[in-house]
């Protein structure tokens, strides 16, 4: 859709381009502006329409597999699936749409860049549309086809899916290639003409955002998915229907939980490419007009996790018999704040005249640097780590004859882990950096190597364990439903504020280094400006995405023979904990 | 578990809620020297959070929250009454207080957001061309770094420290938006390559939007402030020289673009 309209603008604009205009105004507006919401617009439903049919797929792939041991979880795996994809049909358009918007407003406003990048990427942008068609095929096959192609027939549906999630695959990196090269530039020469495309295409950003985006998008589909099932449990009066989709919003915050964990590191793979390109990189966005987006960001990431933590806590309530387990929610609550103020205190801080200590604060100041955050990061990620361990165990009584010494065992370790970390950190903290960097790489390997030993050792406990009380889905307190609305909101805030540094770390470069812009209205914007319009086009993207939920809810319900054979009430039989 | 009845029953849970906010609000506010309020109000946002999702726990909590105030009861003894009143003219008079603080004009000047490195455009990092004898950390002279050490406590000890560490006599005059760096710590020339460091001294801080105390250090004659104050104090040569002494003296190594440092990552 997009290059199908990049095409036709552009051909409308050739003729302009012969007066040699480097930049246009439309209709009066500011360029850059409208492109910057139209660009992170579009890129958001991008991100939603690849990433929801990656876990769809693979949640219909777990029903398939389960055909032969129970019907019921099958069937009950394939409505998830289709309840998820429910969302693609409207979503698709809507990404269509606001790409074409971004398509028009880029050859209309900035007719040099998109001379340029025409003169490098002209193969690529006749590539696109064809692959953007076959995904779009595969897409409508998928979803109106599900019923169709059940049975004997499901392979091909499956087979279906895995077209869909490559094509989809391809046209991002296809996408990503026009994106980095504006970052780190290669394949041209120092004017800016093409020398290989394969350089230009396979530049040293390429892959590093591939793989943070296709990370990244995971994350934010499964948060935007349960965000709806939380829209439809809010809506709902049925209670098998509740049940369903409280399992939904469970399973959605789970994945997203589970995909946020390699964030980190695939934004440093990102970051560190993009340094190695240019020093310039480093000094703006970790020390420089761009760093204090980065504050920003631990203080969002701390309010997705705090979310998902209490969203985890109040589903302990849908638990009958887990008060033992309850008890500890107070407890984590104040380790967790805790750790995340550390985490987020700033090194360099803002204050005012009177307060001023010269930017850096002599007691708070120590714990602004790497040493204290990595302690308070990893021990924030053993406290989930035992808020999960408590869930597994609620409702459930182990029958292992060794069961008491096995849980004294297991929860000896997960206090062990966490002095090993806290210990290395602080031996870390007096150590000169060359040694600090090993002991905050040695503070990851024992919080992998101790959840591996104790999750094991938790799979053994529980083996066969009775069940006393089966979670009650549907029952859980309605705020925990707006808590899934509101990580939804957090996270589509966070891809804005990391779209913008991601896209504002070229400063006043087109293509870095190598076209300039020089269009009036060049320089960065001030933070608070900035942060505005990210939540502009929060506020954009959740109107339209309301849009598209309801549209959803429209087309179908479940119906009551349905609801009342594969409703988690009905009895969980593989609970999925 | 007597003991938490009985501390149940004579402070019901909003106090407590109320009590620990305060708390810890009162603890940040004793902390010399103050910590900037910009950090507070994050601090606080976390606190709150925290107080919040401690009461929503669990449906038995919101009610007891809720019933101190609404099933309020003449029977209840004094000490609770007293609580109950002195909660609900408590809260409106902070928030009424909080709404003035924030409307009543103030002569301050504004909060300064420090950038810790001005960011400057690629192009100009690329003009900048480091002559041969410094560009190569292992094949610095001696006697290079020597003029540099001499030069440094001459021109830059006063605010950046005979022993580099940014505590020279001068520096706490210049406290503000930011102190003179401390070049001992990871976060400053560690971070940065040769041309940055040298457009630094370059363009000081002071006479331009930057808006910091160091100084403008090396410019050519013909640059419009020239004859300013502490400018043109160094050529070139003795620029790099400096430069060098302050690696050496630290034991950095200027960052190049091929490895970038790990430490920076996190501020
Ligand atoms: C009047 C006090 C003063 C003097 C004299 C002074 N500086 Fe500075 N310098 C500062 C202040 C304040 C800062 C921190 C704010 C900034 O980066 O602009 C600074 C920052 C720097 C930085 C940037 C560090 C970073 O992390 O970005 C360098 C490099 C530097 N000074 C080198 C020197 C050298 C070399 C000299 C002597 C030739 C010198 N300074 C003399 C006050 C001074």
């Amino acid at each position: 859709m997009l290059a199908a309209a990049l095409l036709a603008a552009g051909n409308a604009f050739a003729q302009d381009s012969v007066a040699g205009a480097d930049y246009a105004a439309v209709a009066g507006i500011d360029s850059r502006l409208a492109v910057w919401i139209a660009a992170q617009l579009h890129l958001m439903f991008a991100a939603f329409v690849l990433a929801v049919p990656m876990f769809a797929l693979f949640i219909e792939y777990l029903g398939w597999r389960a055909e032969r041991t129970d019907r019921v979880e099958a069937r009950r795996y394939d409505w998830l699936a289709h309840e998820m994809a429910s969302l693609l049909p409207v979503a698709y358009s809507l990404t269509a749409i606001t790409g074409a918007l971004l398509g028009f407003l880029l050859f209309a406003a900035y007719p040099k860049v998109m001379r340029h990048l025409t003169g490098v990427f002209g193969p690529t942008f006749v590539v696109y549309p064809l692959f953007f068609i076959a995904e779009t095929l595969c897409l409508y096959f998928w979803y109106y086809g599900w019923r169709r192609w059940q049975g004997d027939a499901k392979w091909f549906h499956i087979v279906l899916g895995l077209l869909l999630n490559i094509f989809g695959t391809i046209v991002m990196f296809i996408a990503d290639a026009w994106a980095t090269y504006m970052m780190t530039p290669a394949g041209v020469n120092e004017s800016g003409a093409l020398v290989r495309l394969y350089d230009a295409v396979w530049n040293p950003g390429w892959m590093p955002l591939n793989v943070h985006r296709l990370v990244a998008n995971v994350t934010f589909g499964a948060l935007l998915c349960s965000a709806y099932a939380a829209y439809r449990l809010l809506l709902s009066d049925n209670a098998r229907e509740r049940a369903l989709y409280d399992w939904m919003g469970y399973t959605g915050n789970l994945i997203a939980l589970f995909t946020m964990l390699f964030l980190p590191f695939a934004g440093y793979y990102f970051g560190f490419e993009l340094f190695a390109f240019s020093a310039t990189y480093g000094v703006t966005l970790m020390g420089g007009v761009l760093s204090w987006l980065f504050i920003i960001q631990a203080i969002v990431i701390a309010v997705l996790f705090v979310g998902a933590a209490y969203y985890s806590w109040l589903g302990l309530l849908r638990i009958p018999g887990s008060e033992a387990q309850q008890r500890w929610s107070p407890v984590f609550n104040v380790l967790l704040i805790a750790g995340f103020a550390v985490w987020a205190t700033p090194h360099t801080m803002a204050a005012s005249i009177e307060e001023s200590t010269g930017g850096f604060h002599p007691v708070l100041g120590a714990l602004g640097v790497m040493a204290p955050k990595m302690i308070a990061v990893t021990l924030v990620l053993v406290v989930l780590y035992s808020s999960y361990l408590l869930y597994r165990r609620a409702g459930r009584v182990p029958v292992v004859a060794w069961a008491s010494t096995g849980t004294r065992v297991e929860w000896g370790l997960v206090g062990l882990m966490a002095l090993t970390i806290a210990s290395l950190g602080v031996y870390g903290y007096f150590a000169p950096a060359h040694i600090r960097i090993k002991t905050s790489i040695w503070q990851i390997y024992v919080l992998i190597g101790g959840i591996a030993v104790t999750f094991a050792l938790d799979q053994a406990l529980l083996r066969g364990a009775r069940t006393i009380a089966a979670v009650r889905w549907g029952t859980m307190p309605r705020r925990g439903q707006y808590v899934l609305v509101l990580l939804a909101a957090v996270i589509v805030w966070l891809m804005g504020l990391m779209g913008y540094a991601r896209s504002g770390a070229r400063l006043n470069w087109h293509v870095f280094g190598i076209l300039e812009d020089t269009s009036a209205e060049a320089g960065l914007p001030s933070l608070g400006e900035a942060a505005l319009v990210i939540t502009l086009i929060t506020a954009v993207f959740f109107a339209l995405l309301g849009v598209a939920f309801a549209i959803a809810g429209l087309a179908h319900g479940t119906d009551e023979r349905t609801l009342a054979e594969i409703s988690p009430e009905a009895g969980l039989r593989g609970d999925t904990r | 578990m007597r003991l938490r009845e009985a501390w149940r029953a004579r402070v019901p849970l909003p106090t407590s809620v109320v009590l620990i906010v305060a708390g810890v609000y009162l603890a940040l506010k004793l902390v010399r020297p103050v910590i900037p309020g910009s950090v507070i109000l994050l601090y606080m946002g976390f606190v709150i959070a925290g107080a919040v999702i401690h009461v929503t726990l669990d449906d038995g909590r919101i009610r007891r929250f809720a019933d101190f105030f609404i099933d309020a009861s003449a029977r209840d003894p004094g000490a609770i009454r007293a609580q109950r009143w002195a909660l609900l003219a408590v809260i409106p008079l902070l928030l009424g207080w909080w709404v003035y603080d924030a409307l009543r004009p103030s002569y301050a000047p504004p909060v300064e957001i420090f950038q810790r490195h001005p960011t400057v455009g690629e192009e100009v990092l690329k003009r900048i061309v480091v002559p041969a004898w410094a560009a190569e950390p292992k094949a610095w002279r001696p006697e290079d770094v020597a003029t540099g050490k001499r030069l440094y406590e001459a021109n830059c000890a006063v605010c950046h420290g005979e022993k580099l560490d940014g505590q020279g006599l001068a520096a706490e005059a210049f406290r503000y938006p930011i102190r003179p760096a401390n070049f001992t710590d990871a976060g400053t020339i560690a971070q940065l390559t040769l041309p940055y460091v040298y457009w630094r001294l370059n363009v000081g801080g002071l006479q331009n939007q930057f808006n910091s105390a160091m100084p403008k250090w090396v410019a050519t004659a013909d640059e419009p402030d020239a004859s300013s104050l502490h400018t043109n104090d160094l050529a070139p040569d003795e620029a790099w020289r400096v430069i060098l002494y302050l690696y050496r003296a630290t034991g950095f190594e200027p960052r190049t673009s091929e490895a970038p440092a790990a430490e920076h990552a996190k501020h």
